[in-house]
């Protein structure tokens, strides 16, 4: 029943965007009526999405979706998070989120009214795209041909609470950049003004925020479930999130500097036509099933065949458009030599080209094996070793750019700067001296702390501190530099002074982890719910008396015979402690302990661009 | 500054980014990619010995053996040869004989492969796309898998 109903208001809804995108040129409609029906087509494609969770709630069975991939003894959460965690539940959650930005885009006061019009026009195309593709390739709600009683259950790996919130997340962001997308290209149709900018501006950043929380929750999660110790791979398809996200950080910061620039103007629209681009080709690259990693989850040629298509008509119609309709003229750049527009142009070639060693890597693999028919890998040191040497210049001009005024060629404070990046410079050399010298170790140290302590003089010596809302907007691009320079603390840390130590334990065994006493008590099995626990149980510093207890383990999921490891991590502030559990042969278990430093200065940074992201929406 | 001396500046800033990146990115892939062969590829090839390469393939059925806790031996094979892997470390969850693998790392002599890495795939019915098309050709194919 559920069932049915999804499908005939996805249906209905993709109905409508038709009625929507070709009445524009029959009938005239009043403004009002066209955002009412944009409105209800948005409900019906929610209605259709929350039917088919519905479906997954009650374990419908009858549902094939449901069928394939839950199981009636999962918890409720997993019930829930399971109507994404396939590929035609992700693609209806792809829609649905399209569907949410249109409602919401719909809302938007301080624009022209048939601006706002014809973006939503565009809006409704890609919903009939993304809708004819659900229905004819992808449908989540097929009956299924025969009667069963329980399903085949959600790939236990998936069942993790930071996973069931991440593709949401992560597709907000994606599809955020449709709006913006659509913003440009009715820009470019219209012409009519810069006020589309500061609508564009603030979908871009929400859009930004989204992929930011999307992609971080994702690498925490492989962080402390895939318990390979790190936090970041370059797989396929963490690259593919990275791509959209650095041009979308391009993007912002070019919505930053626009002052009536023409060719500033015209970047910005190719940056928004490339971020959804980039979006649809990720989409595209991991459900086509030509890359493999834990989120293609099956490979149907005829789905990536269609994906492409969309692909090349989202890219072919944005960049057409872009060629032939030029902005409006108006000023041109006028680059002052050393200022801050110039600092951002400068940072935005770096951060494209980043973007496109990125893109390369990931595909090059695809062009080989389709020029020369050899198979190759192209692995994380490849990727280390192009872009971060790309993006260190990107990391000075940041450091540097508090000094840099917007129209002037004059540099402010420049004495306080130089004082005190050379006190810095020289801590930290020190610093290095005493623990192992590390050349990448040393240059990460000093631009994460050079760019700190840039963004906290500029808040103090450039404005009064106040405590209002209007004091954090105005200091707020420096407070996201911060974040920024956090994290990079954290990830050069925690990439470069990792330790790792193994061993060979019985139970009973002490044994030295960072110079503390660590007790291996016991191996211990359980059942839960839906699977069997196995536990090696550890007692960290038995010296002290309040000592931390760390469970490394596996699970075992009977339903789907699959088992999964779970790592043990006491999370400290400077560090944290990563017990993996590995085989064992005569009661003897291999265990490896890595000391991982500074890993919450990852999260502490990624949390603190999030929270900059969102002050920036509030302001105008 | 005339505005077109700034864009010829702003061209050539481009074009050395540009320049340096398609230097690194030349530099790295030929020494950061790796080839992919199956066992009976490798067969055919003279073997280099500490090059990286990854083998996929099958972990042979009876083949695995545990040396220790945490040292291990198993062969990988397509059905038409086999190859003999040692490695030491922590198997992934999904590791078990008769399944997919991909192994890398590289020869210490012409009949040990020394594994710095297994990889093994997500369940069951999942198959790199690359072994898939391998084990079709070799026949190797089984129905059940997707």
């Amino acid at each position: 029943m559920s069932s049915l109903v999804g499908f005939l208001s996805l249906v209905f809804a993709i109905g409508i965007n038709f009625y929507l995108f070709f009445s524009r040129y029959i009938f005239k409609f009043q403004k009002q009526k066209f955002n009412l029906f944009i409105r209800f087509s948005s409900l019906l494609t929610l209605l259709s999405f929350f039917s088919l969770m519905y479906a997954y709630v009650v374990s419908d069975f009858s549902n094939y979706n449901v069928f394939q991939n839950s199981h009636s003894n999962k918890p409720l959460i997993y019930k829930i998070s399971g109507t994404w965690g396939n590929h035609e539940g992700s693609m209806l959650l792809w829609l649905s989120i399209l569907s949410v930005f249109s409602f919401f885009f719909s809302f938007t006061k301080n624009i022209d009214e048939s601006f706002k019009r014809l973006t939503l026009i565009i809006q409704s195309l890609l919903h009939i795209l993304f809708g004819l593709f659900i229905v004819f390739t992808s449908n989540p709600f097929l009956v299924n041909s025969i009667l069963v009683n329980e399903g085949l259950g959600l790939n236990p790996i998936l069942q993790d609470p930071g996973l069931a919130v991440h593709p949401p997340i992560l597709y907000g962001g994606y599809v955020g950049y449709s709006i913006v997308f659509s913003i440009a290209i009715a820009g470019l149709f219209q012409n009519s003004d810069d006020e589309w900018l500061y609508v564009a501006k603030k979908w871009s950043l929400i859009s930004w925020t989204l992929l930011t929380g999307g992609i971080a929750l994702g690498s925490y999660w492989a962080y402390y479930e895939l318990g390979w110790g790190g936090w970041w791979f370059w797989d396929p398809v963490e690259n593919i999130s990275l791509m959209p996200w650095i041009a979308g950080l391009a993007l912002v910061h070019s919505l930053m500097m626009v002052r009536g620039e023409q060719a500033i103007k015209k970047w910005i629209v190719f940056l928004s036509i490339l971020c959804f681009s980039l979006s649809v080709f990720g989409t595209f690259l991991v459900r086509s099933g030509i890359l493999t990693s834990v989120h293609s989850f099956a490979a149907d040629a005829s789905r990536g065949i269609f994906i492409l298509l969309i692909f090349f008509i989202v890219t072919g119609f944005g960049f057409l458009v872009f060629l032939i309709k030029e902005p409006k003229k108006s000023n041109a750049l006028n680059l002052l030599f050393i200022n801050k527009v110039s600092a951002l142009v400068i940072n935005n070639i770096l951060m494209i080209i980043a973007t496109l060693t990125i893109l390369l890597g990931t595909i090059y693999p695809i062009i080989i094996e389709v020029l020369y028919n050899k198979r190759i890998s192209v692995g994380g040191p490849y990727f280390n070793a192009t872009v971060i040497p790309i993006m260190i210049p990107g990391f000075l001009l940041m450091s540097i750019a508090p000094i840099l005024s917007w129209q002037t060629n004059k540099m402010q404070n420049s004495k306080k700067y130089v004082l005190g990046f050379i006190i810095l410079s020289i801590l930290v050399l020190i610093q290095s001296y005493f623990l192992d010298f590390n050349t990448w170790g040393l240059v990460g140290l000093l631009l994460g702390f050079w760019i700190i302590l840039a963004s906290i003089i500029a808040i103090f010596s450039s404005y009064k501190v106040k405590f209002n809302i209007k004091f954090f907007q105005i200091i707020n691009p420096h407070i996201a530099h911060i974040g920024v320079g956090i994290a990079i603390v954290g990830i050069t840390c925690s990439s470069v002074f990792q330790n790792e130590l193994d061993f060979n334990l019985n139970e009973g065994d002490k044994f030295d982890v960072n110079g503390k006493t660590v007790l291996f008590q016991e191996i211990e099995t359980t059942n839960q719910i839906n699977y069997q626990a196995l536990r090696g149980k550890f007692l960290f510093d038995i010296e002290k008396n309040q000592s931390k207890k760390i469970e490394a383990g596996k699970n075992y999921y009977p339903v789907s015979k699959i088992i999964t490891s779970e790592a043990g991590i006491l999370h400290q502030w400077n560090k944290d402690i990563y017990f993996i559990l590995g085989d064992q042969k005569n009661n003897e278990w291999f265990v490896k302990v890595l000391i991982n430093p500074f890993v919450s200065f990852i999260w502490l940074g990624v949390i603190i661009m999030m929270y900059s992201g969102i002050i920036a929406v509030t302001r105008r | 500054m005339s505005l077109r001396f700034q864009r010829l500046l702003l061209i050539l800033l481009t074009l050395v980014i540009i320049l340096s990146a398609v230097l690194l990115i030349l530099y790295n892939t030929r020494e950061n990619v790796s080839y992919f062969y199956t066992p009976s590829e490798i067969d055919e090839l003279e073997i280099v010995i500490n090059k990286t390469i990854r083998i996929g393939g099958f972990v042979e059925n009876d083949s695995f053996n545990k040396i220790s806790s945490s040292s291990f031996k198993f062969n990988i094979t397509d059905e038409k040869a086999s190859i003999l892997v040692t490695f030491s470390g922590i198997l992934p969850d999904l590791f078990r004989e008769g399944q997919g693998a991909v192994i890398e790392g590289a020869f210490v002599d012409n009949d040990i492969f020394k594994a710095t890495n297994v990889f093994a795939k997500h369940d069951e019915n999942y198959m790199p796309a690359s072994i898939k098309k391998d084990l079709k050709d070799t026949g190797y194919w089984n129905k059940k898998y997707k």
